[in-house]
């Protein structure tokens, strides 16, 4: 392993947002998250939570719920519109606006068809999902206080809706309220505030859960319409519910952060008096557990602290297993940093600008360890302002630091920067019409051409010339898979480009004659990196679970090295990771040399060395430190593992051979949230 | 009110005729003894008195009451005033040559004063597109019969999005509900942990900035200063 001087970024101030609703599909088995920016991702449950889609936010969308119908993905927020989202193109297909004025709540019936949404001026609307969008159907009964949650009946006839004080129940045909449940106001101070019924959910059995802002989760019967139990979990409010499929384990969040679960069992050994009994607490957020849904298998939640959690139910995994572990998933599973690799600067894309910092200099003597003094302080240079109200998805710096190309939903920009004594930067203008958004941008390592990826899996090729664009191609895909293009890479000598999809598709294209060169053979689980080497022209991918593969793309087949690592096996610490690996790179100096990192750690492969086995120590750079040089050989083997730095956002390997890693230390993440509950502790 | 009038009545009469009755005034507390002697024109002034007395009283009340009520009216009538666009504009209307500026903003005024100067309509018109090109987030003032509509949506739904925000924010952070900071969790973490430590303290970055880069510049020139002689 060589020694490289590193520079480590902390002035990155990514701040992730909010999770503010959440949706499980049990179909497709993916989990919708909506943000308090208005941004919704989507992650596939099945394929180790990676993050498959992120659908870029807007200033106004404060987006309340969302919700499947189907395959289909619609959201509703205090703007007062329903949106439906195109997964394909990652963008919202069309908004409805529901005129009932800012929308609480928006749930699907079980069949599919209908949609119902609760409004501030206190109806319930229906909304009837046609194959092109939805149309306005009815209203239910109006009342005088706002819909705050909404439930269907399983069986499409009946909606429980939480308002101010009371939950009605109203019958779907008729839109007249059947039953009117009056939930009791807190003790002492809160008494004289209203009580908000947060959420509420409708059982089969005709049974209703509601939670409200003094903390009680109250149990319903809702053909009598009288309260059957209270459990006062909280001193503060119960922010959501979520039952799970079938019936037998309801989750609460609260404003505490914790996660309470009630099942529905029996308190003796006989099936008949099933009751439902508080059982676990999970304590995994530090803020407001705002977002809550039962997957198959987990209890997944999201709230005011940014991270998703995902809390595996230790009744349907086995114990101890790497598919029981408590995730916590932080950072975004793409990466988001730009590098100009010749010209030593740094692009940081945020939701409303872009920062283009010059990184500082050192000099260059020192021990392996050492921090060296930085003589030249990192400065930043252009704070870029976007145009418009939505947020910046994507975006590229060229190598050589000339060029930068950023990308909303509906706009791509470019830009020509040129340094002199001060840095000037001048909008390109006659970019193709055909390129209107792109979901991933990529420069060529010469900075001549500019790769966008746009819908339909397609790729455009734009030349530059000195400062204008001359001329663009599209590389299109023969067949007719739709999903979005996530990841881009340009080989360094300009001949390749890889591209892949979230259908876990890789195509290379022949960058000399613009055309398809081969397809990558599918794997199960989906790419989170690729990249091509340099010079023997392998293209490297690393999977969602951890795989890793090595193509050649002059021979099209696996390398003998990716075979031989596929029949040995990745060693068990190498799969147990639970952040996916989103950057590679290449050292010039050795081409035997792949680094790669996640959020926790950062690894060079060498393909010289054998491959580790399942018993050999995996961690063994400290231990390899302490023995002399000529026994260093017998022991060291492939993966050289780091773990000196945290929570890494970037690591890239500059031209003069001086390695950059970002950090955001979680700390400083956490220093920026909202104020969270006091809880009075004994001895604090 | 009789009783009263006697007791009024009696020092007074009790002094002129204190001479003569003397003698009687023990009497007077006794039973037996026949009333007062009250002449007709006492009683006849007593009561034109308290006739006078309740009709000022009245006469006093409505005066309040009627006071009360203009006042009220005034108010009223300012407050209608102030919700309305100012004078001018509805002036201007009706078809009356506008008199008052209302903002302060330099095009608008140059704007009128080139209205009121040009009578061309074709300039009018483009002079009127610029006024809407403007984002003004008020009516602009116009002559004849254009329309000047604001460069922002509507500001109905927004205002409601706030409120609902607004609800949301007082339910969650409003009062009543007990927050603390992020310093207090993370200090409050820091002593309970298993590594215990002190508490957090946030350092403002960017303070001082104008200083710092000044200090910056002295220390590079007195660096540069002390190389000169010795180079």
């Amino acid at each position: 392993m060589g020694e490289f001087r590193t520079h480590r970024v902390r002035f990155f101030d990514y701040m992730p947002s909010a999770i503010t609703a959440m949706a499980y599909n049990h179909d497709t088995e993916r989990v919708a998250l909506a943000r308090a920016s208005g941004a919704v991702d989507v992650f596939n449950a099945a394929d180790n939570y990676f993050q498959e889609k992120v659908i870029p936010g807007q200033d106004s969308r404060a987006i309340e719920a969302v919700c499947w119908a189907g395959e289909r993905l619609f959201s509703a927020g205090l703007n007062g519109e329903i949106t439906e989202y195109d997964l394909q193109n990652l963008k919202p297909k069309y908004k409805v606006e529901a005129y009932g004025g800012p929308i609480w709540a928006l749930s699907s019936n079980s069949q599919g068809n209908l949609l119902a949404v609760g409004c501030e001026d206190g109806t319930v609307k229906l909304f009837e999902i046609l194959e092109h969008g939805i149309q306005f159907q009815r209203n239910l009964d109006r009342q005088k206080g706002r819909i705050i949650s909404l439930s269907w009946h399983p069986s499409g006839s009946q909606i429980a809706a939480g308002m101010m004080d009371m939950i009605r129940i109203f019958n779907v045909e008729t839109g007249h309220t059947l039953h009117r449940l009056l939930v009791d106001r807190g003790v002492g101070a809160s008494k004289s505030r209203e009580v908000v019924v947060w959420s509420v959910a409708f059982l089969t059995d005709h049974t209703i859960v509601s939670g409200d802002s003094a903390g009680k989760v109250q149990i319903w019967d809702g053909l009598t319409g009288m309260l059957i139990r209270t459990h006062l979990v909280t001193k503060w409010d119960v922010l959501v519910l979520s039952v799970s499929q079938d019936e037998s384990s309801l989750v609460a969040g609260t404003s505490e952060g914790t996660v309470v679960q009630f099942q529905f069992i029996s308190p003796t050994v006989d099936q008949q008096d099933k009751d439902w009994v508080r059982t676990r607490t999970f304590k995994n957020h530090t803020h407001d557990v705002r977002a809550l849904a039962h997957t198959n298998i987990a209890v997944v939640s999201g709230g005011m602290d940014t991270q998703f959690v995902v809390r595996p139910l230790l009744e349907k995994v086995e114990k101890n297993t790497q598919e029981s572990a408590l995730r916590k998933i932080t950072f975004p599973h793409r990466p988001l940093v730009s590098c100009a690799k010749k010209a030593g600067m740094l692009l940081f894309p945020f939701p409303d600008h872009l920062e283009l910092w010059r990184l500082g200099e050192s000099d260059r003597h020192g021990e392996p360890g050492d921090s060296l003094l930085v003589k030249r302080k990192p400065e930043k240079l252009i704070q870029l302002q976007r145009k418009g109200e939505e947020h910046i998805c994507c975006s590229a710096l060229s190598p050589c630091g000339g060029w930068l190309a950023y990308s909303t939903v509906s706009s791509v920009r470019l830009y020509r920067l040129q340094y002199n004594n001060s840095v000037s930067i001048k909008k390109v203008s006659n970019l193709p019409k055909v390129l209107h958004s792109a979901l991933q941008l990529c420069f060529s390592s010469d900075s001549s051409r500019l790769f966008a990826s746009t819908s339909q899996s397609s790729v455009i090729v734009v030349d530059l010339g000195h400062s204008e664009c001359k001329s663009f191609h599209t590389l299109k895909p023969k067949s007719g898979t739709r999903q979005p293009t996530h990841l881009l890479f340009a080989s360094e000598d300009s001949r390749w480009l890889a591209a892949a999809n979230t259908d876990c598709e890789i195509r290379i294209y022949n960058l000399h004659t613009l055309k398809l060169h081969c397809t990558v053979p599918v794997y199960s689980s989906c790419p989170t990196a690729i990249a091509i080497h340099p010079t023997t022209s392998n293209l490297v991918i690393v999977h969602a679970d951890q795989q890793i593969f090595e193509f050649s793309l002059v021979q099209k087949q696996y390398t003998d090295w990716s075979r031989k690592l596929q029949m040995q096996g990745l060693h068990p610490l190498w799969l147990e990771r639970d952040t996916p690996v989103t950057q590679i790179t290449f050292n010039p100096q050795n081409p035997n040399h792949i680094i790669m990192h996640d959020a926790y750690m950062l690894c060079i492969i060498d393909q010289s060395l054998p491959l580790p086995e399942v018993k050999t120590r995996f961690y063994n750079q400290m231990m390899l430190k302490s023995l002399p040089e000529a026994e260093r050989t017998r022991h060291s083997h492939a993966f050289k593992m780091c773990k000196n730095f945290q929570h890494v956002m970037f690591v890239n390997l500059l031209e003069d051979q001086s390695l950059v890693v970002v950090e955001r230390p979680l700390l400083d993440i956490c220093s920026h949230l909202p104020a969270p509950i006091r809880q009075k502790k004994f001895a604090t | 009110m009789v009783k009263r009038q006697r007791g009024l009545t009696s020092p007074s009469t009790a002094k002129s005729e204190n001479p003569k009755n003397a003698s009687t005034l023990p009497l007077q507390s006794s039973d037996d003894e026949a009333p007062e002697e009250v002449t007709f024109e006492d009683s006849r002034t007593q009561a034109l008195l308290s006739m006078k007395r309740a009709l000022d009283t009245a006469r006093r009340e409505k005066e309040l009451l009627k006071e009360k009520r203009r006042k009220r009216q005034e108010l009223f009538r300012e407050q209608k005033k102030r919700k309305f666009l100012p004078a001018d504009v509805l002036e201007v209307i009706e078809p009356a040559a506008p008199k008052k500026q209302k903002s302060s903003e330099d095009e608008a005024e140059e704007e009128q004063e080139d209205e009121e100067e040009d009578c061309d309509e074709l300039e009018r018109d483009h002079k009127t597109t610029t006024a809407k090109n403007l984002k003004l987030s008020h009516v602009r003032k116009v002559r004849g019969n254009y329309i000047v509509t604001t460069g922002k949506e509507a500001a109905s739904s927004s205002v409601q999005q706030q409120a609902a925000m607004d609800f949301l924010q007082s339910r969650l952070y409003g009062p009543g509900s007990c927050r603390t900071t992020s310093n207090e969790l993370l200090s409050l973490q820091n002593k309970k942990g298993r590594n215990k430590s002190a508490a957090v303290q946030f350092v403002k970055k960017d303070w001082a900035c104008k200083e710092k880069a000044k200090a910056e510049k002295l220390k590079r020139r007195w660096i540069h200063k002390q190389q000169v002689p010795s180079s």
